[in-house]
């Protein structure tokens, strides 16, 4: 990998005409990102610390003119705003629009997508006044950034239209006036869903006029959320025809593998998809940061979280403005108290270094954007919440502490950096969780690698019957009508059995006092927000958690860190959803210890070594590939285990913490913990080990169950891959088997720990120690429903096995480290060969693999229905 | 006795016949047909239109008696000297016979557009009762029909008269009128609600301003001539509803159509007795209970009447509040006195409040700023901030609740402010009244004693 190390670039940048000041700030920014660059590689003696390093040449600006059509204020007011033309693709995409096509626009971060946008719906409000215009953004602050931007342009254009933000923020008594005078309405899916769709009626007028739909940021609604939103979509065109219209959409979408089919599947009608690029950008340098190995043999690694650090901190030395990316709330807060304690500020002067996550107030976030935009602000560690399009101007540097999971975020974060003239440098240092380093460790799987796609399962039953109850809510549902592609007439039925709905002269009418929407959350389980209160002084409001994480971090004596600052958790009020904090100076934080236990519900299908049960399943495809090699193998070598997939409850409940020490990461203490279960109905596809294989294993006890839940952590890294999903999105657990095999809702609970996929933190031992006869290992979806990815697992589970194996025998470590079956300390001392033995078993069941399934690296999830 | 036979025979002569409501209708009423239990249960005859069918239930009750709107109470009821109010609403309010009483039964409380309005009730004055006329809809296909019905009635009488009408009732109906993208909503030409003046007048007494709490304890139940003994508990109104319509039992809902019509005649009783206690330039002491009067004292000087305000407080004094309500009221008193710029009188009223503990910090604060603007004694000023603060310091609640935290110590910023200001005043005055001043102001200033 040498040759990649050149670190200078052999062409020198080519850029769109700039003035001198401009040239000569690039060329020292130039310098400044190469100088870093190759502190870097002088660091690197083995070369196995900087595994790739990709230039990507500056790109000149591609220009168009406004189209003639375009009203000559609204050019005249761009004008004045500095833009004299679009660029190629913001003028095909007003064409498109001006065409009365549904379009989806796909272009990388900082190119112009606004434009793409406002400039076609701005003109139909100047040309006609009574033109209403819908825009979603999937967070409140998106819509605040647009909201800037379209003042802005209205100013230049002296008023002449109405642009508001409808949001939870919006006071009651200023809503009227929005109803009635908003050409432009700026607000987000879930005000659409509880704020406006319920309440239709008061927005007759805009209804009426509703001419376009503009969805922001379309890749975010992906998965759950994407499932939800398409279903909102579904009530909103509903409620669109009621009145009398049929709204045009108007998509942007950062790169993904599918936009258009993603587009299509939300909008539920053709989508024209636009990919082309005009704009210009600078040049760029991609680094992969693999922190050095400490010990070989186990495998470990310095703590990436430190290595970000260090990495952010050369890049702010050189004073080059730096993003930082976490994946948790938690190691943002931990970044940020590092890279405060590196920069440290005179007394009175505000810090130059600034934390920027949810659960951060509104006011303080838009004081950071403000501060990176005028360059007050030199660093910023974040979680994904800057991954989206909110403006806070060019950045120099990029660094991701840990793979962020998907292809497509991973290119959305590195963006941040180098907007449009300039150097710029994105790098990302992996942890050594398996995918990080199988990614780190193969650059041209990710460079090489279309970004993920994007799939959503509207019609999952769960999801849509609740949309269905706000339908009715909104508009008693006809007869006739359809909504997804689901037994309309039967759900309304069994709606009215359940006494949701009356059926009155060939219309569905609700009939419940509830107001269904407010219990649908199309974010997360619950719609509650815990408010986290700090009580040293004056009792003070510093921030506010959702319902799923408030059990993580403010459950009492936990450390919960905000913008550097820790606090001791000192009460958590449930029934009053707040937490009362008193800040602390400690060397600690906390971690809390979540149990997990996986109760098999029904069964959909079963396929053992010799034979597959297809259990009532109606629509659950078994390629008939494998079906036929399993039947194949011949009975007497029946190997002891089976796969399955179908509906599981998933119970999980936070029952203690660790204390861990700042820098070293050692566990320094625990605490036990009485919070409430969370449950879920979810979908899982598991694998059952049988006692004869499990005794045929010549290990002791302690190493076949350290082997299983080796075995279970590389399956689960391998499976995300796979599904090309956020490994956040696949839950694990070990449980007992249904002590009856016929008997599928028997009691076959046993408590396991289910091990966060993107924790480096050594888990504890105990859950290890038990005991399991014939265990079954779960993969779940982590949402309520399911999202659909065990049907797929269970088609694909043989090359999960091929791959999974892979994985554990290729690395190099001596007894098991997180890169494979997790870390070797965990483990008993011979669970990665336990592991590897347990696999060897589990192929033998069949190992006559067809060509194509070989090949077919991504595993078809569309194919599935449930 | 003979009095009462003769308004009897009176209002008999005056009754209504029913031929003469039907005529103005646009339905066709007819009797409901045998297989029909629901209208043989609440007494309906079967009405309709070009929409179809819905129920419609007519009665005439001869209490609660028409009363002849006085022009100053109806004023302060509706803002009628508000620029903004038009001359169709002037016109329309002030001719009671365009008036129309109105209450629903809905299928919840929660609004939007998935709850419906099942029955709706209306009432107006007629031959010095009331006719009542309610529109039940046996099914939701029969919305149109109700709607259109209620639509005409609007029309003939533009005035709405409601309680919590103007948040709850009209807004749905108004979603329902839109709903149906076939009957346009009805244009009203006025809105009295009562809820907002009543909560002002007897919120202090009764605690609940619910119209049955208003009937018990307000109007006089005994005398209204209906009792809510059986009456059912309306929040379980929707489920009634619900189980009628899944062929459950229909019988509950006579009880509904019941609870209706009480509710109609309460609300006209209850703006007749507003009417009165609104009309009279000071209402005779010994029948309105002192809360009551320093409720409505409150509720005039909401609308713009100081001096009827005042006069109502003053009464409400003299005959006598419980303790935690006198001192309040005689901070209303003071501050009504300090707006006229009386600020003698108001200094007297803040310094009987003093010692309360409540009221007394709100006391001792203008106590400080009535010394140093108007008596023009930094001295006294700084005693009372002083007291001020340290009252506020005693009053701290205990309790986690971060608003009323965030409040006092607001006012202990303000407080704090204050008394720096008066202190650098007074370091710039003389030297010989400095210092003993400044210390005895860090104590309890003696001259409070004496207003205790």
């Amino acid at each position: 990998m040498s040759e990649s190390l050149a670190v200078r670039p052999a062409t020198s940048p080519v850029g769109a005409a700039s003035s001198p000041l401009d040239r000569a700030s690039r060329a020292a920014s130039l310098t400044l990102v190469h100088e870093v660059l190759e502190s870097f590689a002088s660091r690197d003696i083995h070369g196995e610390v900087l595994t790739a390093i990709r230039h990507y040449p500056a790109r000149a600006a591609e220009w168009a003119e406004f189209p003639a059509w375009i009203n000559p204020n609204l050019v005249a007011a761009y004008a004045a705003k500095g833009i004299s033309r679009p660029y190629t693709h913001q003028a095909a995409a007003a064409e498109s629009v001006h065409a009365g096509k549904n379009v989806v626009i796909v272009t990388p971060t900082a190119s112009g997508k606004t434009l793409c946008y406002n400039l076609p719906v701005l003109n139909a409000v100047l040309e006609t006044s009574d033109t209403r215009a819908l825009y979603l953004f999937p967070t409140k602050a998106l819509a605040q950034d647009q909201l800037a931007e379209l003042y802005d342009l209205n100013q230049r254009l002296d008023n002449s239209f109405g642009v508001f933000t409808y949001d939870g923020d919006t006071p009651a008594d200023a809503r009227k006036a929005i109803r009635e005078k908003g050409h432009i309405v700026l607000t987000n899916p879930d005000m659409l869903h509880t704020g406006i769709l319920p309440h239709h009626t008061r927005w007759t007028h805009l209804f009426e006029n509703l001419r376009y739909i503009v969805i922001d940021e379309l890749h975010t609604y992906r998965g759950v959320f994407g499932s939800h939103l398409c279903n909102v979509l579904r009530r909103l065109r509903r409620i669109a025809r009621f009145y009398g219209r049929d709204p045009q959409f108007i998509c942007c979408s950062a790169t993904i593998a599918n936009p258009g089919e993603l587009a299509s599947r939300l909008l539920e009608s053709e989508v024209e998809v636009l990919s082309s690029n005009g704009a210009p950008a600078a040049e760029k340098t991609f680094v992969f940061y693999n922190p050095p190995v400490v010990n070989r043999a186990l495998g470990i690694r310095r703590s990436y979280i430190n290595e970000a650090s260090r990495v952010t901190q050369e890049f702010l030395k050189h004073d080059l403005q730096t993003i930082l990316f976490a994946n948790s709330r938690l190691h943002t807060e931990l970044l940020l108290t590092y890279l405060q304690q590196a920069n440290p500020q005179p007394p009175g002067k505000p810090d130059t270094i600034r934390g920027y996550r949810g659960g951060y107030l509104p006011g303080e976030r838009r004081e950071i954007e403000r501060g990176l935009r005028d360059g007050r602000i030199r660093g910023v560690v974040s979680t994904s919440a800057l991954e989206l399009g909110i403006d806070v101007g060019s950045l120099d540097a990029s660094v991701m502490a840990g793979y962020p999971g998907t292809i497509a975020a991973t290119w959305q974060r590195a963006g941040r950096a180098g907007r449009r003239s300039g150097s710029s440098c994105a790098v990302l240092v992996a942890s050594s969780a398996p995918l990080d380093q199988f990614i780190v460790r193969h650059p041209d799987y990710f460079f090489g690698n279309t970004p993920e796609h994007a799939f959503i399962q509207p019609d999952n039953l769960e999801i849509l019957i609740n949309h269905l109850k706000c339908a009715a809510f909104e508009l008693p549902i006809s007869s006739d009508e359809r909504f997804g592609d689901v037994d309309l007439p039967d759900l309304c039925a069994r709606l009215a059995e359940a006494g949701f709905l009356h059926r009155a002269a060939d219309h569905y009418h609700w009939t419940h006092e509830a107001y269904p929407a407010d219990t649908i959350s199309l974010r997360s389980v619950t719609s509650d927000n815990f408010v986290i209160i700090d009580i040293t002084g004056e009792p003070n409001v510093i921030g506010e958690v959702d319902f799923p994480s408030a059990l993580v971090f403010v459950h009492e004596k936990a450390i919960y860190i905000h913008g550097g600052q820790q606090y001791h958790v000192e009460h958590l009020d449930f029934k009053e959803r707040k937490a009362y904090v008193k800040r602390v100076d400690v060397d600690y934080y906390t971690d809390a210890i979540r149990y997990t236990q996986v109760r098999i519900l029904d069964p959909a299908a079963t396929a053992t070594a010799c034979k597959t049960v297809i259990l009532p399943a109606p629509s659950a495809p078994c390629e008939g590939s494998e079906a036929k090699d399993l039947n194949a193998k011949e009975g007497n070598d029946r190997s002891a285990h089976s796969h399955s997939h179908g509906d599981v409850l998933v119970r999980s409940q936070v029952v203690g913490f660790k204390k861990i020490k700042f820098f070293t990461h050692e566990n320094v203490g625990a605490g036990q913990l009485e919070l409430p279960e969370n449950e879920m109905h979810t979908t899982s596809y598991w694998i059952t080990l049988e006692r004869p294989l499990l005794e045929s294993l010549p290990y002791s006890v302690s190493e076949r169950q350290s082997g299983m839940f080796g075995l279970l952590h590389a399956l689960a890294s391998i499976a995300s891959l796979l599904l090309m999903c956020d490994p956040r999105d696949l839950g694990t657990a070990i449980g007992e088997r249904p002590p009856s095999p016929d008997t599928g809702t028997a009691e076959p609970v046993i408590l396991s720990e289910a091990k966060d996929l993107n924790s480096a933190m050594p888990n504890s031992k105990a859950a290890a120690t038990q005991e399991f006869f014939e265990p079954n290992l779960y993969l779940y979806d982590a949402y309520p429903g399911g999202i659909g990815f065990s049907e797929p697992l269970f088609r694909a589970h043989h090359l999960l096995l091929l791959r999974t194996r892979e994985l554990i025998s290729a690395c190099p470590c001596d007894s098991g480290c997180p890169s494979c079956v997790g870390p070797a300390g965990d483990l008993a001392p011979r669970a990665k060969q336990a592991a590897l033995t347990i696999l060897d078993r589990l192929l033998r069941g069949g190992n006559d693999t067809s060509e194509q399934e070989m090949n077919g690296e991504m595993i078809g999830l569309r194919k599935d229905s449930k | 006795m003979t009095a009462t036979l003769d308004k009897f025979s009176r209002i008999a002569a005056l009754k209504p016949v029913l031929a003469r409501s039907a005529a103005s209708l646009s339905a066709s009423l007819s009797p409901p047909d045998k297989e029909d239990p629901i209208a043989q249960l609440i007494g309906a005859q079967v009405a309709t239109n070009r929409f179809g069918e819905h129920l419609s239930v007519s009665n005439w009750f001869s209490t609660p008696e028409f009363v002849e709107p006085v022009p100053t109470s109806l004023a302060l009821l509706s803002h009628m000297r508000d620029e903004a109010l038009s001359r169709r609403a002037r016109t329309a309010l002030s001719d009671p016979t365009k008036w129309l009483f109105l209450d629903t039964e809905t299928t919840g409380l929660a609004g939007g557009t998935g709850t419906y309005a099942f029955l709706v009730g209306l009432a107006w004055w007629d031959a010095g009762g009331l006719q009542v006329e309610q529109f039940f809809m046996r099914d939701f296909a029969e919305e149109h029909s109700l709607l259109h019905e209620l639509a005409a009635r609007i029309s003939q009488r533009p005035v709405l008269v409601t309680f919590n009408g103007k948040s709850f009732d009209w807004p749905l109906l108004e979603n329902r009128f839109t709903m149906t993208r076939a009957i346009a909503v009805p244009r009203l030409a006025a809105h009295l609600d009562l809820l907002h003046p009543a909560r002002a007048v007897w919120k202090l007494r009764l605690g609940s301003v619910r119209l049955v709490e208003l009937e018990r304890h307000v109007l006089d139940a005994p005398r209204l001539g209906w009792r809510r003994d059986d009456d059912i508990a309306s929040a379980l109104i929707p489920q009634f509803y619900f189980d009628y319509l899944r062929g459950g039992s229909s019988r509950p809902l006579v009880g509904v159509v019941r609870h209706n019509q009480m509710d109609l005649r309460g609300l006209a009783a209850l703006y007749a007795k507003m009417n009165s206690l609104l009309g009279q330039d000071s209402p005779s002491s010994d029948e309105v209970p002192s809360l009551d009067l320093f409720g409505l004292s409150r509720f005039l000087l909401r609308r713009g009447e100081p001096d009827r305000a005042q006069s109502a407080c003053v009464q409400s004094i003299n005959l006598g509040l419980p303790c935690d309500v006198h001192a309040r009221a005689r901070r209303e008193l003071a501050q009504m006195a300090k707006r006229r710029g009386d600020h003698e009188r108001a200094a007297t009223l803040w310094h009987e409040i003093i010692s309360d503990p409540v009221e007394g910090i709100h006391a001792c604060e203008q106590l400080a700023l009535y010394y140093e603007r108007q008596r023009k004694n930094p001295v006294r000023a700084a005693e009372y901030a002083n007291l001020a603060l340290a009252k506020l310091r005693r009053s701290r609640p205990h309790v986690r609740d971060p608003f009323a935290s965030a409040r006092v110590s607001l006012s202990e910023t303000r407080l704090l402010r204050r008394i720096a200001r008066l202190e650098r005043k007074l370091a710039s005055s003389t030297e010989a009244l400095k210092a003993p001043l400044l210390s005895a102001a860090k104590h309890t200033p003696p001259n409070t004693a004496k207003n205790r």
